[in-house]
């Protein structure tokens, strides 16, 4: 029998919304032709030291059965704790030798339950191509001797099973990838490429809970210490209001041609400067200009690209962008791909030739 | 520091005598001109920074050592290492090319990181060419590391000449940062924007071409050869999410249709 998992992701005590993209991918994939016949199962497990309340909702959002993995000491996400407690519930048996504790079946009563704790046998396992994502699933894949295809931004079929695709050489190439035949997988999802299932489902699957402490006989008690969590710069309203974006990539090569970008902001009304990570990484402009994943999410009516490649983090930030405009020199670059117009030419010609008109 | 949360760490582990403390930075060729990784440019500053902050603190310096897995013109990424400041250099030799899996490289790293004791192992975030993000953390899992991802700022407190913890701050998303202590020995993969890469030293690179590369072939290493756990079946563009009109003509021509097109949109 296959299982598909889904680890939900949750932090600070939430369910993040790319946890139901997960599940139309894990759809996706337990429709595909090789596996349909196999009529596989889908399971969501939430880790959290108190998961009932997180599991009810997914639940009943979802239609699928939910496993809360109940950790006393995760009182924060930490990779340790994570890949240590979801390896011991996915290699537990429970006819053999339960290592964890089942604390209590689903309030649902009006679902039959079935025999709680079975084994789990995943064949797949998804998990967002997030910070946190993709801080534990490597090792966690490594644990489970699977397979591992991190940043999947794609998924189709064809004979033999599923084919991943995922972004490689600076987002310009997609790289296609299957797990080597009889191997579990495990996946990172790029948050933004699989649609959420629009419709509610009727029937709220079951929850289960189950209980595992974070004990490796390997090395005792825990090695990385959570202190706690800062938000490094506040919010930049002036990104978020604005109706135009000019925005700044490395293709400005020079720190002077950010008056360029300024000028060329001045054009519109209402717009505000915007930049790519390496621009702020090189310390060109604050924190709070940033655009992207690591920065700011942003929907203006236009997003003006000067000089940016497009970075998979950089374009998941403008998606909601209701016209994007790219000028860039290489006619190559990544963000033409997902642009409106593009102007092939070189950022700064561009723009002076362009406020002259 | 919050006292509690230091204590409830296991400190248990005999403490790391500064003195031998010993930092090994992952690196990679990216392209064909002997370029190194930029994310393992930034996680070979931090070594040799840390390195320089603790100096004057220390009996002996710590020790920077480099190691790549590749074939053997990936060499010149060690000697470029050297002129950096880079103390030593380890090159696991490789015949494959092509895509190779994470599993695959993590595996063949850990024949040093295994081997010799280092305290903190630094690898780049990932690589510009597979963006994969996976070697550090199956790395730490096979030496048997705790590790943190995404790492963008480490400060490494010696007390009484003993270091057994580093603490770091690991980037999230939306300008969010979570502030951790880890008991070392650790891994780590750096974030860009830690800090600025330096360029190669004269004094450096003329020391650097007498250096010695301690040069470990894989079949010696490992006489089954590794098998990946995926299969790579090839390469496509990525797909289209948008229209992406090209405009056509000189500068000026083009200039001026991005001008209509703003009006027609009532955008300007």
């Amino acid at each position: 029998m296959k299982q598909i998992l889904v680890i939900a992701e949750i932090w600070e005590g939430q369910i993040r919304p790319v946890t139901w993209e997960l599940v139309a991918a894990a759809r996706k994939i337990k429709n595909s032709p090789a596996l349909k016949q196999l009529s596989p199962t889908i399971n969501i497990i939430v880790p959290a030291d108190d998961p009932a309340p997180l599991a009810e909702k997914i639940a009943k959002q979802t239609g699928i059965d939910v496993i809360g993995l109940q950790i006393p000491e995760l009182e924060t996400y930490i990779s340790e704790i994570y890949i240590y407690c979801l390896e011991q519930l996915m290699r537990a048996n429970p006819q053999t030798g339960d290592s964890y504790e089942n604390v209590f079946m689903s309030k649902n009563k009006k679902s039959t339950c079935k025999a709680p704790s079975k084994k789990m046998n995943p064949s797949h396992i998804l998990i967002a191509h997030t910070s946190q994502g993709q801080d534990f699933a490597p090792g966690l894949a490594l644990s489970l001797n699977a397979a591992s295809i991190p940043g999947v931004n794609g998924i189709r079929y064809d004979e033999e099973g599923v084919i991943y695709s995922r972004p490689g050489f600076n987002n310009t190439r997609n790289l296609m990838i299957r797990p080597a035949a009889n191997r579990p997988v495990v996946l990172t999802l790029i948050p933004g490429s699989f649609k959420p299932d629009s419709e509610k489902e009727k029937k709220p699957g079951q929850v289960e809970i189950r209980k595992i402490s974070f004990a490796p006989a390997a090395y005792g008690k825990k090695r990385i210490q959570h202190r706690r969590t800062v938000k490094k710069n506040s919010e930049n309203q002036a990104l978020k209001k604005a109706k135009v974006i000019v925005a700044a990539g490395r293709g400005l090569k020079e720190k002077e041609n950010l008056g360029s970008v300024f000028k060329l902001a001045q054009c519109f009304p209402a717009a505000a400067v915007g930049a790519s990570r390496p621009l702020v990484d090189m310390g060109w402009l604050e924190h709070q200009h940033q655009v992207g994943i690591t920065g700011a999410t942003v929907a203006p009516k236009l997003y003006l690209a000067c000089g940016i490649s497009g970075s998979s983090q950089h374009l998941a930030g403008i998606k909601e962008a209701e016209f994007v405009v790219s000028i860039n020199k290489n006619p190559e670059a990544p963000i033409f791909r997902h642009s409106d117009i593009c102007i092939t030419a070189d950022v700064i010609e561009f723009i002076e030739t362009f406020i002259k008109k | 520091m919050n006292v509690r949360s230091f204590f409830s760490l296991d400190m248990s582990r005999t403490p790391v005598y500064a003195e031998s403390m010993k930092i090994l930075v992952c690196i990679k060729q990216v392209g064909d001109e002997g370029e190194i990784n930029r994310f393992d440019l930034h996680a070979l500053e931090e070594a040799l920074s840390l390195k320089e902050q603790l100096a004057p603190q220390l009996l002996e310096p710590i020790a920077v050592d480099v190691v790549t897995v590749g074939p053997p013109e990936w060499s010149k990424i060690i000697r470029r290492a050297f002129g950096l400041g880079a103390d030593g250099g380890y090159h696991i030799v490789t015949e494959d090319s092509g895509y190779i899996s994470s599993f695959v490289t993590a595996t063949r790293l850990a024949a040093v990181a295994k081997k010799i004791p280092y305290d903190l192992v630094l690898t780049g975030i990932m690589s510009t060419d597979m963006m994969a993000g996976q070697t550090g953390p199956m790395l730490a899992k096979i030496v048997g590391l705790p590790c943190a991802t995404a790492v963008i700022k480490t400060s490494l407190p010696a007390n009484n000449n003993v270091i057994n913890l580093i603490e770091v701050e690991r980037e999230l998303e939306n300008g969010f940062r979570d502030c951790l202590i880890i008991r070392l020995p650790a891994l780590l993969t750096i974030q860009a924007g830690i800090n600025t890469p330096r360029y190669p030293r004269l004094s450096n690179m003329l020391a650097a071409g007498q250096k010695e590369i301690k040069t470990l072939k894989e079949a010696d290493l490992f006489p089954e050869p590794i098998k990946a756990r995926e299969v790579f079946l090839g390469m496509e563009d990525p797909k289209k999410t948008r229209s992406g009109r090209v405009l056509k003509g000189s500068l000026s021509d083009k200039a001026e249709q991005l001008f209509t097109w703003l009006k027609e949109k009532d955008l300007i």
